[in-house]
């Protein structure tokens, strides 16, 4: 009963028992498909209204626990519970559901049923992953949600949809089976240790790893979530899936699934290896802004809009990664209000590109100009979307922007000044492509007929305008909530838990045993 | 006290003993009864099926029969309902679409029982020897039914089965000659005792290549993508379910007898080799009956990582079995629905089955990444847990290697959905109405969606299991 009673698990069972049933519906039932999906993704969103009316800001401790044993020869327990980082990123995801859904109405014309079957199973396991604390329980929400994401890609997707959704699974999958390996090395020193079988991420927190162990698993962990930020190199795959996938597609990987790597760093790299984590941090942070200077660039040079946003996020994720990895309050905040910004910003950007796609059929740039005239509406919303990507004062992008900047020029001074660059650059990028396709003549003649936004497109643009707008002008609540557990990520990551001797060798041949 | 295990072992051996007798039933009522002809198939699901209610509950205690030649424990009553269920589901499929050809029905249901009752009696083998006539018992009527079709590629995998075979056979004949002579009892609790000499070292490793040969693994594993694809796909679900868990249970058997050492650095190569070779080889496959060829010799490099984590890896070697049985039954199924000709589809046959038959399409996707171990299926459960005994007994290199292989099995396993859903069909399917086929596909996928999620009950019965070897 409790799996019912505790919100977080009813958020978890609730869109994965409405993608049952929606594969039950007569596929040409498309009304009652699209309804019963929209209002599963509504009724979750509702739910997780109470996750956040009954969240106490003041703790940092994890909230909402639910903790009852699945397998306990192994020690692994369904256990979940949030802290405020999680709250904003399950809110996230709730409140992007609905809008994809609604996005993709007219555009998916195919095989609807199992459309929105693989949306509502995506979010559930998206939910999964912010709610879960137990490490398998974790990594199987973490691979499980690639198999609606897949198809999500390779059935709905553009042309080159196939190479896309396999590049998307063949990386992530690659980048995530070492993180097993290192999760079963975690576990096992841990039973040598204490002599228990636990998954439970409180529990192995503070572990007595060697400084070498550590090293190695937290490479292994770092290098799964590198692959899903997308951390500079790892994020070739991204472009391609963003892309191809479809809008609602585009919308869930931008909006959710690259937050679940830096997600993954909050909540597993970092305090679970701390002594490590304090060696790679000033890399990562260094590959952020690799990531930030060369997003940027790339995105400036492309001609197709969706390409654009896509290389933007890379720009957007350096950033936040620059600000989890300074280990100051303020930046480590800010960066975890700039996941909700990135999602909130960029999961608009592709909705109305993909509105402008379904009118024309072309994301290219140069197809566009003078939509001022014929679209004023839509004009208008670009514009507030546009500015608050690049952090204008006033709108979501700049409250994460400047604090993480503020709070990492203090520990990374250098890195910190770069990073300045890139947003710079942003502004220049975004600017330049919303001048060319909404100001101008209208060239093309198709472009005279364009309608403006219609009620559909109100309905799902509205809700993400008003949380651009609202954290502008009023970023407290998001942060009050977010400041202690960024605290608490914080403390965790001073902790030197490798005893002092430093040469201790690990099993890493296979042949010796420990 | 002794009333106790006679009668036990009075039902437990009902069980083969009823398929000895179905199996000469199959054969010979037809002879005599001509109205019979025909119904081999339904007296041997029959049959089968009584042998299952016969099925009963193992005492917690190990009984040793016929001079310690069978053991009976709830290992053996574990394996004995595996080996039934496989049996059953194999007879459902040769009811559905016959394997053998008319005249030859009965031969066929008789070779089938008659491997399955080897393989009931290899998992119970108490000693060397025993292992080995069962192991003959399990194999000879296989090399036969691989060709009972008398066609050009039957034919050949049959021959190329049976001489590969009788090369192993021959291995492990040579290898329990010479431990006889150093281990006058043979039992595996004799062999474990026994002083250690480089002439036992060598029957030792001659026995383990002859059983690597039924497992397939690399570089034994020659014969099986020919035989899987040339035999009837009823036969080759049998083989690939049965043979490798027979092969598993008598090579654990002989790894738990050495406590390191250098038979255990032979399994940690021949575990490597074969997870590294199999996954590459089977990226260039085109047959749909080759690619599960060479994922059953990759799962016999899985199985044999688990070997390296002791108890727990034993437990998880038994979770493991049924799991993949599961998901290659139901694949080999799949296939058995849409070959054409008797080498089986071809991968790229598969196009636009999501369009024509969705839940097939479905069901077919869930066995895929339930053998490439995606969560939440189930195959992704059973390599979690035979790779944490691995881990926690510090060859975590080893699993090192068998995940990254198990990524790049990503991408064949993929390959499968990505014809299936995102390529269009070459020509229009027929609408066909769902047969038994299709029932034996449909509870394998949902075997596969639920013993993952909820894997305790199976888990704790290969646990309980586990600790009668």
């Amino acid at each position: 009963m409790e799996l019912i009673t505790n919100p977080l698990s009813l958020l978890i069972l609730l869109p994965a028992a409405a993608g049952l049933a929606l594969l039950l519906v007569p596929p040409e039932k498309e009304g009652s498909l699209k309804g019963l999906a929209l209002a599963a993704a509504l009724l979750t969103f509702l739910v997780s209204l109470k996750l956040y009316t009954g969240f106490d800001p003041a703790l940092a401790a994890m909230q909402f626990q639910l903790d009852k044993p699945w397998l306990p020869s192994f020690g692994i327990k369904y256990f979940l519970g949030i802290d405020g980082i999680s709250l904003l990123l399950i809110m996230l995801t709730t409140l992007l559901m609905p809008v994809s859904v609604l996005a993709s109405f007219s555009y998916i014309k195919e095989s609807r049923r199992a459309y929105y079957a693989c949306l509502l199973f995506l979010e559930a396991s998206m939910i999964g992953v912010f709610a879960s604390l137990d490490l398998f329980v974790f990594y199987m929400f973490w691979e499980g949600m690639l198999i609606p994401m897949y198809f999500l890609i390779g059935i709905w997707g553009g042309p080159r949809r196939i190479y896309a959704a396999l590049k998307f699974f063949i990386y992530t999958m690659a980048g995530s089976v070492l993180m097993l390996a290192a999760i079963l090395w975690v576990v096992s020193a841990h039973h040598a240790a204490a002599g228990v079988w636990t998954f439970s991420l409180p529990a192995l927190y503070g572990g007595a790893l060697t400084a070498q162990a550590q090293f190695w698993l937290f490479a292994a962990f770092a290098l799964a979530f590198a692959v899903k930020v997308p951390l500079f190199p790892f994020h070739t795959w991204l472009p391609d899936a963003h892309v191809e996938a479809p809008t609602a597609g585009s919308v869930l990987l931008a909006g959710v699934l690259l937050k679940m790597g830096v997600y993954g760093y909050l909540r597993l790299a970092v305090p679970l290896f701390p002594d490590a984590a304090r060696v790679f941090a000033p890399w990562l942070a260094g590959l952020g802004v690799v990531g930030i200077i060369y997003g940027s660039l790339v995105a400036w040079s492309q001609r197709d809009m969706k390409k654009m946003v896509a290389y933007s996020s890379v720009a957007h994720l350096g950033v936040i990664i620059l600000g989890i990895m300074a280990f100051e309050p303020s930046a480590v905040a800010g960066a975890v209000l700039q996941l909700v910004n990135h999602g909130l910003s960029t999961g608009a950007l592709f909705l109305l590109v993909g509105a402008l796609y379904e009118r024309r059929h072309t994301r290219l740039i140069e197809d566009y100009g003078g939509l001022a005239k014929v679209m004023p509406a839509f004009s208008a919303v670009f514009l507030i979307v546009t500015l608050s990507s690049i952090g204008l004062p006033g709108l979501n992008g700049f409250v994460g922007e400047a604090l993480i900047l503020f709070g990492s020029f203090r520990v990374y001074p250098w890195l910190a000044g770069a990073a300045v660059a890139g947003v710079v650059l942003s502004a220049v990028y975004m600017l330049g492509m919303y001048q060319q396709v909404i100001f101008g003549p209208l060239r093309h003649t198709e472009n005279k007929v364009l309608p403006d936004l219609s009620v559909r497109e109100w309905l799902y643009l509205a809700p993400l305008l008003v949380f651009i707008a609202l954290i502008g002008v009023w970023p407290n609540p998001f942060l009050s909530r977010a400041q202690p557990a960024a605290n608490n990520y914080i403390a965790l990551s001073k902790q030197r838990t490798a005893p002092v001797t430093p040469e201790v060798k690990i099993a890493l041949g296979g042949e010796e045993t420990r | 006290m002794i009333q106790e295990p006679l009668s036990y072992a009075a039902s437990a051996l009902s069980g083969p003993l009823l398929l000895v007798l179905a199996a000469f039933a199959c054969l010979l009522l037809p002879l005599f009864f001509r109205q019979l002809r025909g119904t081999q198939g339904l007296i041997a699901l029959g049959a089968t099926l009584v042998a299952i209610t016969f099925y009963r509950k193992a005492p917690p205690a190990e009984f040793s029969f016929f001079c310690g030649a069978l053991l009976l424990s709830p290992l053996s009553a574990y394996l004995w309902a595996f080996a039934l269920a496989v049996l059953a589901l194999v007879l459902v499929l040769s009811i559905a679409r016959p394997a053998a050809p008319e005249e030859s029905q009965g031969e066929y249901y008789f070779l089938l029982f008659m491997a399955a009752t080897g393989l009931m009696v290899l998992v119970a083998a108490g000693d060397l020897f025993t292992a080995f006539i069962a192991l003959e018992l399990l194999s000879l009527p296989l090399y036969a039914l691989a060709g009972i079709r008398r066609s050009k590629p039957g034919l050949e995998a049959a021959y190329k089965y049976f001489m590969l075979g009788a090369f192993g056979s021959g291995m492990t004949v040579m290898g329990i000659a010479i431990l006889n002579a150093l281990y006058p009892a043979l039992t595996f609790t004799a062999l474990k005792t026994g002083p250690a000499q480089p002439l036992a070292l060598a029957g030792f490793l001659l026995v383990i290549s002859g059983f690597a040969f039924k497992t397939a693994l690399v570089p034994f594993h020659m014969w099986v993508p020919d035989a899987y694809e040339g035999a009837p796909t009823q036969v080759s679900a049998f083989m690939a379910a049965s043979v490798k868990a027979g092969g598993v249970i008598v090579l654990w058997r002989l790894f738990s007898l050495f406590n390191g050492g250098p038979i255990h650095a032979i399994f940690w190569w021949l575990a490597v080799i074969t997870v590294v070779s199999a996954n590459f080889m089977a990226l260039a496959q085109k047959g749909l009956k080759r690619l599960l060829a060479y994922s059953s010799v990759a799962h016999a490099g899985y199985l044999a990582v688990a070997f390296f984590g002791g108890q727990r890896g034993f437990e998880a070697v038994l979770y493991y079995l049924p799991v993949y049985a599961m998901a290659t039954i139901g694949a080999f199924s799949v296939a058995l629905l849409l070959e054409k000709d008797e080498k089986g589809p071809l991968i790229e046959d598969l196009a636009g089955l999501a369009k024509a038959r969705p839940w097939l399409a479905g069901a077919m996707s869930a066995f895929m990444f339930s053998l490439a171990g995606v969560p939440p299926l189930a195959g992704f459960f059973a390599k979690f847990y035979a790779f944490s005994g691995a881990v926690n007994s510090g060859y975590t290199g080893l699993v090192v290697i068998a995940v990254l292989m198990s990524a790049v099995s990503i991408y064949y396993y993929l390959k499968v959905t990505v014809i299936m859903y995102m390529k269009p069909a070459a020509a229009e399917r027929p609408a066909e109405a769902p047969g038994m086929i299709e029932a034996v596909i449909f509870l394998l996928a949902a075997g596969v969606i639920l013993a993952g999620l909820f894997s305790r009950p199976l888990l704790i019965l290969a646990a309980e299991a586990s600790r009668w070897f």
